[in-house]
């Protein structure tokens, strides 16, 4: 197995996704051509040059730090599933 | 009053002198909505009781002497944009019954101003393409030719007159080409004039919230009404202090285009010849066209897919069946995440998400992210240098004529088709699609792209020179 396919098997390891044998070969043919599709981004010289982190410049825009109650019983009735005070969700501890 | 015909400005004003009221254009609006809805696919859900509910409250509003500036006006909204009436189902069979406790920032500001939602409109598997060919529900058909597919759902509800406005993301293009193969107008605003409030973004650095229309009056009707600060999207901040409008005076001598030579040669003759009619009819108009070059389109669209992916992994992320999303049926903890996230992403979305931890994974980050972050910024210099020498620029909006929808393509088939698409989104800049001409009975789009906040102009240009292609 080569460096891509070793870590196209591990990023659907770590993602969680469940994928069938058919889709999970589908997906090693699927890189390699993107890898090869993404080429001659490689080739292009940007020195040393910094990358964009944000495509605006708001950064660390703050607002009034001024308590405000939110509506509790509005977003408690948008849960698939509240009682007694508590959220109820799946069990997630084995 | 059919709505294809006529503008925001007189429907609002027939609506406030009693001409007709919001109540009967909404009923009316809903009847074509369903008629048309089963032929096209362009709904996920009907506002039925809820929409004349509104339109009733509208028409008490003015009798009491109110003057809501969109009176009674039919919008529909992407089903990516959350509405608290209707079900935002993100293009996932998983999320057809959730209902949003907020709505989005963008359509709250058009409802305060009088609008009517009328619908959500259908979209890519979680909003991820600008075909709607992943969608869970099925394609959206081309209301110019039902074989093929309309892009944007929205566009093909503002192209049959069902409504009047769209409310629409974009990330990569599809709200613009969406606009480009239905014949109508679409706005992608610069970066922090409309807020993303209640935006499911897969996409975050370039998914922005859009207006599509049948004309550039009509998005221009609008436009200030959606613009400005709003304190939950931290990139609005720009327009805390108002909006900083870069407005120059259209249809004079003094606007000079810029055309990109090379990045026709992208396109298919055919469709070149369409943009080569469209520049010399600018020129006909009085504008100046300028020959310019965009050297990196093909590198941008690359880098938008490396960055856009990496983000969808960790947007995802939160689509585990716990947090959100339907719990799938499982004996083990592991087996549950497993099932219950291939349950709510589909292919597509699989595909991107993989690939995009991939991406982010030791060695390729450097190699694919890093390099792409860097292009980002060659791309977006590149596009202020252009627009140092003139005043906007012209590109294609779609590579190709619309897909058919029982036709073969490969995924990177369809990424490319965002050529012209995403290294604008890229840039950052605000990009207007309008229709350009037409090949084989569909119409072409192109874009205007120009400086940060400078939609008033590219209205202004797109008003005075779009030939609008005529659709009975």
């Amino acid at each position: 197995m080569d460096n891509a396919a070793a870590g196209l098997e591990k990023a659907i390891e770590i993602i969680k996704i469940g994928v069938s044998d058919p889709e999970r070969d589908q997906l090693h043919q699927e890189l390699d051509q993107f890898l090869d599709w993404l080429e001659t981004m490689l080739e292009v010289d940007t020195g040393d040059l910094e990358g964009l982190l944000f495509s605006h410049d708001a950064a660390n825009v703050l607002r009034v730090d001024s308590p405000r109650q939110s509506d509790l019983a509005e977003l408690q009735e948008a849960a698939p599933n509240f009682a007694g005070g508590f959220y109820l969700v799946p069990k997630i501890m084995e | 009053m059919e709505l294809r015909k006529t503008t925001v400005h007189r429907v609002t004003e027939a609506v406030l002198e009693g001409e007709i009221t919001a109540h009967q254009l909404i009923d009316k609006t809903l009847k074509n909505s369903n008629i048309l809805n089963e032929g096209l696919n362009l709904f996920n859900a009907v506002a039925g009781v809820d929409a004349i509910e509104q339109a009733k409250a509208i028409d008490q509003k003015i009798k009491q002497g109110g003057e809501p500036p969109l009176a009674g006006i039919p919008v529909a909204v992407k089903d990516d944009l959350c509405y608290g009436v209707l079900p935002t189902s993100l293009g996932s069979t998983a999320f057809s019954e959730f209902i949003s406790p907020v709505t989005a920032g963008a359509v709250e500001r058009l409802m305060d101003a009088g609008a009517v939602v009328i619908g959500k409109t259908n979209l890519d598997d979680m909003g991820q393409g600008a075909t709607t060919l992943s969608s869970p529900r099925g394609a959206t058909a081309n209301p110019w030719q039902a074989e093929r597919t309309a892009g944007s759902a929205g566009a093909a509800a503002v192209a049959t007159g069902i409504c009047m406005l769209a409310v629409e993301s974009d990330s990569g293009g599809a709200q613009r080409q969406g606009a480009s193969h239905c014949g109508v107008a679409g706005l992608r605003p610069t970066t922090g004039r409309v807020s993303r409030h209640g935006l499911n973004a897969h996409c975050s650095s370039f998914a922005r919230v859009g207006i599509t229309a049948f004309s550039c009056e009509n998005i221009s009707g609008v436009l200030d009404i959606i613009s400005g600060f709003d304190e939950r999207d931290a990139a609005t901040a720009v327009c805390r202090d108002g909006i900083p409008e870069h407005i120059k005076t259209p249809g004079s001598e003094d606007i000079t285009i810029g055309y990109p030579v090379t990045a026709f040669d992208f396109l298919e003759p055919e469709l070149r010849e369409v943009f080569e009619q469209a520049r010399d009819d600018f020129v006909g108009l009085g504008y100046k066209i300028k020959e310019i070059d965009l050297s990196l389109l093909r590198e941008g669209l690359q880098a938008y897919y490396v960055i856009a992916l990496a983000e969808a992994s960790s947007n995802h992320a939160r689509f585990d069946g716990i947090r959100f999303g339907k719990t799938g049926e499982a004996d083990n903890l592991e087996q549950m995440y497993l099932q219950s996230r291939a349950e709510i992403l589909g292919q597509e979305a699989r595909r991107r998400s993989i690939f995009g931890t991939f991406l982010l994974s030791k060695g390729n980050y450097g190699r694919y992210y890093r390099q792409a972050l860097k292009i980002w910024q060659m791309v977006r210099r590149e596009f202020e240098g252009v627009l140092q020498d003139c005043d906007l620029v012209m590109l294609p909006t779609a590579k190709n004529l619309p897909r058919p929808l029982q036709g073969e393509s490969s995924f990177l088939d369809e990424w490319s088709d965002d050529l012209f698409c995403a290294p604008v989104s890229l840039s950052g800049l605000p990009a207007l699609t309008i229709p350009a001409g037409q090949i084989e009975q569909l119409p072409v789009g192109m874009q205007l792209v120009g400086p940060p906040f400078s939609e008033k102009t590219l209205l202004a240009v797109g008003s005075t020179s779009a030939p609008r292609p005529a659709q009975e």
